[in-house]
């Protein structure tokens, strides 16, 4: 064989492998999953995928949805927005009906710019940014977006009140990231809520996103006597600035919000974390969710971390009911039935969609308390 | 796939244009600047702003972008170009001034801060970006081929003796950062209404260094190397797409391994042109002999 | 507050020093900015970490493990990135470039290999505070501080007494004359890199200790070329004082202006000082003469 000859056959193999890449499958139902495998958030997107991959292959042994087997299509995010945006693309053009995730506000909104052209829908599973499900120049829904979990308005409410009524604490001091919109927003509703309450936010203090040494900012805060410090930041920053704080004898009761759910948090804090709280959605001690974690235990031999696990499947659950209801996997029918879902028996609990904000109607949030090393549960609060 | 692709290419794009405006910086003043993504942000905010907020027309909005990262750069290379700072010192501070934007772009209530703008009109299609990396070529093209190129290439090369045989040093170096930071605003405003939403964590240092690395390897001294360089930096992980996490680690190894064994990086100081190929023809399918 | 914004200023002072000594080291010798010294002392973070975790290994011993570890690996990187730059006397640029290129390797492999995931050094020191007039230090940091004064003043002992240390200020005079003196330049350039790999352990474990270990940490070198400009470059007693004077005035600007912008005041001091007093507080050496 000549070399003419010998150059083409390689290109011939990598046409043919791209053109076969590109052929649609119509005896399995696939449904994408944009998570964050790699990268800070990893610790919960490894998580949900695990649950998700244990989900749908016990429904797939069951016979599958409709006669046809569920085949996850999950791609790496990164939690980064940009990336995000590939990873949307690629599976809109893969042929998913719907996809689950992401797990972070920044990341959901980037995604809608693929999502409503294409009339896909995602839902959401730790996004608790208003702004994912509402565009709050126009005021408008965004018709693809959902979310399984509760918003930051609500969060930082809960642990306004939690902290006024319950801990009878005074004096707030909050540090935020103001790289984050879900910090410095979080951050701003605890502050309305605190006030609210008859209390006083003596200092807010804000770090850039990726700062290690809080000491600088602590120190300003020591001098304003706080009795509770807000922190509604990412275990990484919560874990230093606890640690950090102790490390410059503030006394004050730390708090914080969904962001320090993961078991980091207790490995990267040390004794200093104990006797904080903070609000979740959902934890291990639910007493709903039990017979999941005990499946997932017996899987992976690891506790699933929390929420972002059972937003999946609530999820996952919510998707399979649409596909059941329109007896099809058509993306756009699937939007609008999506919206439709009322009182739907979920893994966590009812699940209902608000139309107007495509945010889930009378979602709990729970209060843990860090003890001894471990995540312990106080506390549930309702939607008002 | 069909959307997919035309995805590819157009983030690929958008990113020609910008690092072209590096390549003649970078290429021909043998100065780096490790905070590109600042001018690139500058871009994206300017016209997004424009077009979110006030309405204004797509491609105006996109030229004044361009006219921001342009005038930015000619402001921030003003003092530290005049204060002649080693090439290490230099990227350093172009370093810190990328800093400095991402806090100002935090801060600012018009940027709205860490929210970002979501829902920035999606006019940035094919044809307006095949027509936009033209134009920045043909532009930079002109650039190198002028008076100030040929200075550029002598200050390059021997900044004393450029000097000494009377060519502003400074204003050279001034020409090409403002021409860069020009264009890395263009791409900046094109890539906002592509993506439809833009945050400050979205310019990072990260975007800065694949700019550089694809300049580097396409070689400093040509346009037609980054660019092909810039292409296969954002292809090939996209096929590959297990490779991701490595993508970075490659390009780290490349940039050492082009410095240790072919500094010239790809096309060295040569354009690709017709010839070329024809060299690559004959030598690769007749076997041998050029 | 002034007191405590004091403290927790010498505290992280203390560390930058450490960082600009083994920077200045290098730069003295070579006049070059090692980019890839930041990802060295990440490195050391790692050994001596999992030299704790996995070899269960006491304190010291992991730090003496990181100091041979991160002395052999930027020894390393001098002989397999660097030095046939030197040999082929390559201009500053690739030696930037290839630096660059090292860092972004080694951070993204941690990356790749070991995960992203954070470390948290196990409890060495009981977790009480000291106090002084109302201020807290932890006992980490004032361990710290007296570390790394010992290990400076080290150094400063084996450069001034002994006759490689001789050698070494010789070479940071000039190099090319102490070569025709009969020192082994190779030989000598190799002990310097591994003399600032184990600066770089020392520090590199220490940050380990008081915040977390990742693949980025390595980016908090950039104070220290900050604090070796503050200092003077190419002097080793002025990155001490540098790196002291830079943790000392960031604090009191994050304490009393404001965190956020913290970084920007630290790269405008740089940029503000380069262009005025480039020679910094005790420095020999200029910039570009022309």
């Amino acid at each position: 064989m000549n070399l003419k000859c010998s150059t083409l056959i390689p290109l011939a193999v990598a046409l043919g492998a791209v053109l076969t890449g590109c052929g649609k499958k119509d005896d399995v139902i696939k449904i994408g999953q944009a998570v964050a495998l790699t990268g800070d958030n990893s610790t919960w997107g490894q998580s949900e995928k695990n649950a998700l991959d244990m989900e749908i292959a016990k429904i797939n042994e069951k016979g599958g949805v409709l006669g046809k087997k569920i085949e996850l299509v999950a791609y790496d995010t990164r939690a980064d927005a940009t990336e995000a945006v590939n990873v949307t693309k690629r599976l809109v053009s893969d042929g998913v009906c719907a996809i689950i995730g992401p797990g972070q506000s920044g990341v959901a909104i980037a995604m809608t710019s693929v999502t409503e052209p294409a009339n896909v829908p995602f839902l959401a599973t730790s996004a608790t940014n208003p702004k994912v499900t509402v565009d709050d120049k126009t005021g408008k829904v965004r018709h693809t977006a959902f979310r399984t979990c509760f918003i930051d308005p609500f969060q930082g409410t809960v642990a306004a009140q939690f902290a006024a009524k319950t801990l009878k604490l005074k004096q707030a001091a909050i540090i935020y990231d103001v790289g984050s919109d879900y910090s410095s927003w979080l951050g701003k509703y605890f502050t309305e809520e605190f006030d609210k309450q008859g209390c006083k936010v003596v200092a807010s203090e804000a770090f850039r996103s990726g700062e290690l040494d809080f000491r600088a900012i602590l120190g300003k805060i020591k001098g304003s006597k706080p009795d509770i410090l807000y922190i509604p930041t990412m275990q990484k920053e919560a874990a230093l600035i606890m640690k950090q704080a102790s490390d410059l004898g503030i006394k004050a009761v730390c708090m914080g919000g969904d962001g320090w759910a993961s078991p980091d948090l207790i490995t990267l804090g040390g004794v200093a974390v104990n006797g904080s709280y903070f609000v979740n959605i959902t934890s291990l001690e639910d007493p709903d969710i039990q017979g999941f974690i005990k499946d997932y235990r017996a899987k992976y031999s690891n506790d699933p971390v929390m929420p972002n696990p059972v937003m999946a499947i609530d999820a996952l659950d919510v998707i399979i009911d649409a596909i059941t209801k329109t007896g099809s996997t058509d993306p756009a029918k699937l939007t609008t039935q999506i919206e439709q879902t009322k009182g739907l028996q979920t893994l966590s609990g009812v699940f209902s969609v608000d139309p107007a904000t495509h945010n889930p109607l009378n979602k709990p949030a729970i209060i843990q308390e860090v003890k001894d090393g471990k995540f312990v549960f106080v506390t549930k609060f309702v939607t008002q | 796939m069909y959307q997919y692709i035309t995805g590819v290419i157009s983030l690929g794009l958008i990113y020609v244009i910008a690092t072209v405006g590096l390549s003649v910086f970078t290429g021909y003043t043998g100065l780096f600047s490790l905070g590109h993504a600042a001018f690139f942000a500058i871009g994206a905010y300017t016209a997004a702003i424009l077009t979110y907020f006030y309405g204004f027309n797509f491609y105006l909005a996109l030229a004044l972008g361009a006219a921001a990262g342009g005038l930015v750069g000619f402001l921030i290379g003003w003092p530290t170009l005049k204060a002649k700072l080693r090439t290490d010192y230099f990227a350093i501070a172009t370093l810190g001034f990328g800093e400095a934007i991402r806090v100002l772009l935090e801060n600012l209530p018009i940027t709205q801060g860490a929210r970002g703008l979501p829902g920035i009109r999606g006019e940035t299609t094919l044809p307006v970006l095949v027509v936009a990396a033209a134009l920045t070529i043909w532009l930079a093209w002109n650039l190198i081929h002028s008076r100030h190129g040929r200075a550029s290439i002598a200050i390059r090369e021997d900044f004393v003796a450029a000097e000494m045989m009377g060519v502003n040093v400074f204003m050279g170096r001034l020409r090409s950062l403002t021409f860069s930071a020009a264009s890395a605003g263009l791409a900046g405003g094109l890539f906002a209404h592509y993506f439809c939403f833009i945050q400050p964590s979205m310019f990072t240092s990260y975007m800065s260094t694949q700019m550089t690395a694809a300049v580097v390897a396409g070689g400093m001294g040509s346009i037609s190397g980054p660019v092909i360089a810039t292409l296969i930096f954002i292809g090939i992980p996209e096929a590959l797409r297990v490779a991701n996490i490595w993508r970075l680690v490659a390009y780290g190894l490349l940039l050492v391994l082009i410095m240790i064994y072919r500094p010239q990086g790809l096309m060295g100081y040569r354009e690709l042109s017709l010839d070329m190929i024809r060299g690559w023809y004959r030598r690769v399918l007749k076997g041998g002999k050029p | 507050m002034f007191v405590q914004t004091l403290l927790t200023g010498l505290a992280i002072g203390g560390i930058y020093a450490l960082m600009a000594v083994g920077y200045s080291l290098v730069f003295s010798i070579l006049n070059f900015s090692n980019f890839a010294y930041g990802s060295i002392i990440m490195l050391a973070a790692y050994i001596s970490y999992f030299a704790m975790t996995k070899l269960g290994a006491p304190i010291s011993l992991a730090v003496i493990l990181s100091i041979l570890g991160a002395a052999a690996l930027c020894f390393l990187n001098e002989r397999l990135a660097y030095s046939p730059l030197r040999k082929r006397r390559a201009s500053s640029l690739f030696f930037m470039i290839s630096a660059m290129g090292t860092a972004i390797f080694l951070e993204n492999l941690v990356y790749a290999v070991v995960g992203a995931h954070f470390y948290a050094f196990p409890a060495v020191f009981t977790r009480t505070n000291l106090s002084f007039f109302g201020a807290s230090i932890a006992v980490l940091d004032l361990f710290a501080i007296i570390f790394s004064a010992i290990t400076i003043f080290a150094l400063h002992m084996f450069l001034q007494k002994s006759r490689t240390g001789i050698a070494i200020r010789a070479a940071s005079y000039d190099i090319q004359v102490c070569s025709l003196n009969g020192v082994n330049n190779g030989a000598l350039i190799g002990l310097v890199f591994g003399l600032a790999g184990g600066l770089a352990g020392v520090s590199g474990t220490f940050l380990g200790m008081k915040y977390i270990v990742y693949p980025t940490m390595g980016w908090i070198t950039n104070k220290a070329y900050i604090a070796a400009v503050i200092g003077g470059l190419g002097s080793l007693p002025g990155a001490v004082v540098g790196g002291i004077l830079l943790g000392v005035l960031e604090t009191f600007v994050s304490a009393y202006v404001s965190s956020v912008i913290r970084d920007v005041f630290s790269f405008s001091l740089l940029v503000l000082l380069l262009m005025v007093m480039p020679t910094g507080l005790f420095g020999r050496f200029l910039e570009e003469k022309v």
